[in-house]
């Protein structure tokens, strides 16, 4: 019992100690030369354009996240029939050990074709995104 | 060795109450949406926790119920902060009061 | 009794009803997204709630769960039940949600996301049902989200309309902290229990270890429903809400919802925490307190008000605070079939009553004369028949003998005396009569006052006319007919003491 936790607090100990030593020691070693291009943010050799702390995305990445969470969740509720599947088959019998996993897809099923149809998944472009666009086709 | 169930409670109510105060400190609607969820995890913490203690398996059943509606109570939560920011400019829940508070 | 012998599950199918038709609506919206039919849309949603009101109103005469067939249906193993008291909140939800589609045909004329509307709403009277039914924690407050989802998107419909948006954020704020905190209390009786289930939970509670644990889960379990009901202390979503939110489903929340947390709050604390069984936690005081806060608390705020609806709504406040001396006076002297019954039955007449006066705000909102007071001056000149109607409902609300409202306050009022609690009958008393007084101040301005200016109504909603006509006639014919009903109520809460 005792043991344990001794070797839980060296670790920890040893976790926090090696990162702040690394910073500390190339703090002390490194030449200090600040310059303009160093700050800036780096956007994979691109020329930074404008501030990231008022970035708009498209709504539509909303709707295909809520979407996925919405499903993604719903699986949990599957998992714990499939574990179980095959001893329900033989106490229950199949038609009702399948049936109510059945219409539980079923409902799920309706509530995507209801987004579908409603445009959810669509990708629509923003006007910004179609003026670029135009550039470069050119 | 096998952690005492009290210890859980204890660690279930302190997530429980980061949340609390998650919501009745912060004004932004995004992160009294993380404070809610925080607030459900401390009850699945609990629910689990005590499955195991008990040997039987409500709670845990009872636990993936609650993520369940966590998750679409998030979505709708998200709709209608969508249509503050389009009707306010802002997801300060404290800025809409066209009504009084 | 009926002939034919259905099997269990049939119990449930005034919530297969609706759910059904929510999904019917979803496909037609599927297959057809930008169809503007809303006398389809709206027809369907009244079939299937007619329909549901039906069957419960079938079984409620044939006697289904209750003690002359039977005794009550138990489904899921015990985590549904089936009873009289769930088919009497049935029939009330699903009274309430066909009036409330009835005068919505009208309200929606000219607004986008109908079929939504209107799935979203049979979604939420699913969520009711089953909280009439629900016998475990876990179907509670799965149920309990089902009625809440929906309700905050119903309640922020009109998405370019700011105090509806607004009215929808703050329902959804205190609506998320609550069910959180509702569901942590679950996972701390869970932990003193290890069950869910009503009965189990009830046969658990003299063993436990944990008292404090399960004091504290108790406690966070009445804020839950404190919510659903707008008691205090989180009523404070309850005026935004309701005066935010289209009128219909201002009525819809402010009776259907309400009454389903009260069916629930007096299963869960008559089965699972019955009073001779969890000694360490007196809740009957907890709701005495309640009772007289909320009471007070409601019928003040709406002495100051300057608009009507929003009157309407503290007013909704108050009348929680009287529906909850059906568990404050739970006390052990008291007989409690008739106490709970008391109860049951001002809900119903309080369902008829609300609705109809939150219906008379639609068309008054139909006819966008205004919100205050002195809008509604003279409004009787031009269209005496639903000021009548309204007068009906507000002096019914306050108590006197013109609805069924005068017998249910009386019942109350004899409950109280019944359970010997004197503060919960003098409350009772002094409240009443403070709500006379705003509420006259509405039926003054429609017959008294002159009206200001150009008051003209150009149109006369056929759907809106008939759901309050139906309100109103049902709010005078529960004068006579309350003998009846209050007994049908305390024979469905004799099953549960």
């Amino acid at each position: 019992m005792v043991n344990a936790w001794i070797a839980i607090g060296a670790l920890a100990l040893v976790a926090v100690i090696i990162p702040l030593s690394m910073m500390l020691i190339s703090s002390l070693l490194r030449p200090s030369v600040p310059e303009q291009g160093k700050r800036a943010t780096y956007e994979s050799g691109e020329v930074p354009t404008g501030s990231s702390r008022h970035i708009q995305f498209n709504i539509q990445y909303y709707m295909v996240a809520l979407l996925f969470v919405v499903f993604d969740i719903e699986t949990v509720f599957i998992f714990p029939w499939a574990v179980i599947y095959g001893d329900a088959v033989g106490e229950v019998g199949l038609v009702r050990a399948l049936v109510p996993m059945l219409v539980f897809i079923g409902i799920l099923v309706v509530g995507l074709a209801w987004a579908w149809r409603n445009g959810a998944v669509e990708w629509v472009r923003s006007p910004r995104a179609e003026s670029q666009r135009v550039d470069r086709d050119i | 060795m096998t952690v005492p169930v009290q210890f859980y409670l204890l660690l279930s109510a302190v997530v429980f109450c980061t949340g609390l105060f998650g919501i009745l400190v912060r004004r932004n609607a995004l992160i009294f949406l993380m404070s809610v969820e925080l607030m459900l995890n401390a009850g699945n913490i609990n629910l689990v926790a005590f499955s195991h203690y008990y040997g039987n398996l409500t709670g845990q059943v009872f636990a993936l119920f609650t993520m369940a509606l966590a998750a679409a109570e998030v979505a709708i939560g998200i709709g209608i902060i969508l249509v503050l920011y389009r009707n306010f400019e802002d997801i300060d829940v404290t800025k809409a009061t066209t009504m009084r508070w | 009794m009926a002939a034919v012998s259905l099997p269990a599950w049939a119990a449930l199918a005034p919530m297969a009803v609706f759910a059904l038709t929510a999904l019917v609506l979803f496909v037609y919206d599927a297959v057809e997204p930008e169809s503007h039919n809303s006398a389809l849309l709206a027809g369907i949603s009244l079939v299937g709630s007619l329909l549901a009101l039906g069957i419960t109103g079938w079984y409620l005469v044939a006697g289904t769960g209750q003690p002359r067939r039977n005794g009550a249906i138990e489904l899921f193993g015990g985590n549904l039940v089936v009873d009289g008291m769930s088919l009497f909140f049935t029939a009330l939800i699903a009274s309430v949600v066909t009036l409330v589609v009835l005068a919505s045909y009208d309200y929606l004329q000219g607004h986008d996301y109908q079929a939504e509307f209107y799935s979203l709403a049979m979604l939420a009277a699913t969520g009711m049902a089953m909280m009439s039914t629900a016998n475990s924690l876990a179907t509670a407050f799965v149920s309990l989200e089902l009625a809440s989802l929906p309700s905050y998107a119903l309640v922020a419909y009109l998405k370019h309309n700011r105090g509806s948006v607004e009215a929808g954020l703050k329902y959804f704020l205190v609506g998320a902290l609550s069910s959180a905190i509702f569901a942590y209390g679950i996972s701390l009786v869970y932990a003193a229990t290890g069950s869910l289930q009503f009965d189990a939970v009830a046969g658990a509670i003299a063993d436990t270890s944990l008292v404090g644990v399960l004091g504290l889960g108790v406690v966070m379990v009445i804020g839950g429903f404190a919510f659903k009901t707008a008691s205090v202390p989180f009523h404070f979503w309850a005026p935004e809400a309701y005066e935010g939110a289209v009128a219909p489903i201002s009525g819809f929340l402010s009776s259907a919802s309400k009454a389903a947390g009260f069916v629930l709050a007096f299963r869960v604390f008559l089965t699972a925490f019955p009073i001779d069984v969890i000694g360490a936690v007196d809740w009957v005081v907890a709701f005495q307190v309640l009772a007289v806060a909320t009471m007070t608390v409601g019928n003040f705020a709406a002495l100051k008000q300057e608009k009507v609806k929003r009157m309407l709504a503290y007013s909704s406040v108050g009348h929680a605070g009287y529906v909850l001396i059906a568990l404050a006076a739970l006390t052990d002297g008291a007989n409690h079939s008739f106490v709970l019954g008391s109860g049951m039955a001002h809900l119903l007449v309080y369902a008829f009553m609300n609705t109809g006066a939150f219906l008379f705000i639609a068309l008054a909102e139909h006819w966008e004369v205004g919100r205050t007071f002195e809008d509604f001056n003279g409004l009787a000149t031009e269209a005496p028949f639903a000021c009548a109607a309204m007068s009906v409902f507000l002096f019914s609300l306050a108590g006197l003998p013109l609805g069924g409202g005068f017998f249910s306050k009386f019942y109350l009022l004899m409950a109280s005396i019944n359970g010997g609690v004197a503060i919960l009958a003098a409350a009772l008393i002094v409240n009443s009569a403070v709500s006379l007084y705003y509420y006259s101040r509405v039926v003054k301005a429609m017959w008294i006052e002159e009206p200001n200016g150009d008051l003209e109504i150009e149109s006369y909603p056929t759907g809106l006319y008939a759901a309050i006509a139906i309100a109103a006639v049902m709010t005078v014919l529960l004068l006579p007919a309350f003998g009846p009903v209050a007994e049908t109520a305390n024979m469905a809460a004799e099953m549960l003491v």
